[in-house]
């Protein structure tokens, strides 16, 4: 996805048990800031 | 190349009187060219005078396997250093048996374009195109057969020059949006016929995911995004087992340069997993990179 020039932040694997739900937050707090850094997506929309 | 008929010719006529195989896989030419080849199947020694190795005998022999893989027929085939890798890749996904094969090898000097002679030979254009080498063999790292029972005439030395990897490594050091651009551009003009995919050694699933109506995994548009998922898919599934026949880029009816998806994956496997590439040499119960589990994987992505 990287090399069709989509950028790797927008796409993140996490291994989380659900028993562990701080890390759950972590995860999802990272991901939403790595996002808004990038501002909205404007690939791959066509279809809609 | 006429030499070249004449044996295989003969070891496929031995091979029928013998007994030893039921079908015989080579090329044939069904028009009135010599460039108008395709694969052909010879069933008995009647057949075999079909039997045509010309300098557009392009076709990757090794696909028209898949037909016969679910009979019990005892198969003979003619292949070049490319097809001998598909026969590879089929044999390490158990889709054939080594005993049903009897392989003959033909070091291959590399094939010209069918299209390119096709486009030479009539219509309205009448500028001529350069009639060299097609693409994919002016790349050909392995014109020699990896697995075979006998071979026809001489070896021959990789013809592939430079930097394998130029091409890919230029497009990896663009930025994320340049990048982007660049395949909308490219892959915007897909038109969905699916000529790789039917093409592809590596393609042996027996139900496609582009097939499946229910759940449709993939849009069949062709707009860009779906054109883009298409190919990401495909090429995704091409990981640890393109063996870089480039029938895709040659069978592409737009021209998109689809072996930079492969030739991308294959340094990304190589450069993760080393070991040989794909359908480089064959070992019995041998695996590709990606089709191995075990589980003191590292799994450092996560």
């Amino acid at each position: 996805m990287q090399y069709i020039g989509l950028e790797p932040e927008r796409y993140q694997t996490s291994w989380i048990s659900g028993a562990e739900g701080i890390k759950f937050q972590e995860t999802m707090a990272k991901l939403v800031s790595d996002v808004k850094k990038l501002g909205p997506n404007r690939k791959l929309r066509d279809a809609q | 190349m006429k030499e070249i008929t004449n044996k295989i010719q003969a070891a496929a006529t031995k091979l029928f009187e013998e007994g030893k195989i039921d079908v015989f896989l080579a090329w044939e030419q069904q028009g009135e060219y010599e460039f108008q080849t395709n694969s052909y199947v010879a069933r008995s020694i009647e057949d075999v005078k079909n039997i045509v190795f010309n300098e557009y005998s392009i076709y990757n022999v090794a696909n028209t396997l898949l037909k016969l893989r679910d009979g019990q027929e005892r198969i003979g085939i003619a292949v070049k250093g490319c097809d001998s890798r598909g026969i590879v890749r089929l044999l390490e996904d158990l889709q054939i048996k080594r005993e049903r094969l009897y392989i003959v090898g033909i070091p291959c000097p590399g094939m010209k374009d069918p299209l390119t002679a096709a486009r030479n030979h009539g219509g309205f254009n009448k500028k001529k195109i350069e009639d060299g080498l097609a693409k994919k063999c002016l790349d050909c790292i392995q014109p020699n057969p990896v697995i075979y029972d006998e071979l026809v005439g001489p070896e021959q030395s990789p013809r592939q020059q430079g930097d394998r990897f130029q091409k890919i490594k230029e497009l990896e050091q663009m930025s994320a949006d340049e990048r982007y651009k660049f395949w909308e551009d490219t892959l915007s003009t897909c038109i969905r016929c699916y000529a790789c995919r039917q093409v592809c050694v590596a393609c042996d699933c027996r139900t496609c995911i582009f097939d499946e109506m229910k759940p449709q995994w993939v849009g069949r548009e062709t707009s860009t995004t779906d054109n883009m998922m298409y190919h990401l898919v495909k090429h995704a599934h091409m990981a640890g087992r393109c063996i870089e026949c480039g029938e895709c880029e040659r069978v592409c009816p737009v021209g998109i340069p689809l072996m930079l998806l492969n030739q991308k994956l294959i340094k990304d496997v190589g450069e993760l997993f080393g070991g040989p590439e794909a359908g480089m040499q064959y070992v019995e119960g041998a695996k590709p990179a990606l089709s191995v589990y075990r589980e003191n994987d590292p799994d450092n992505f996560l």
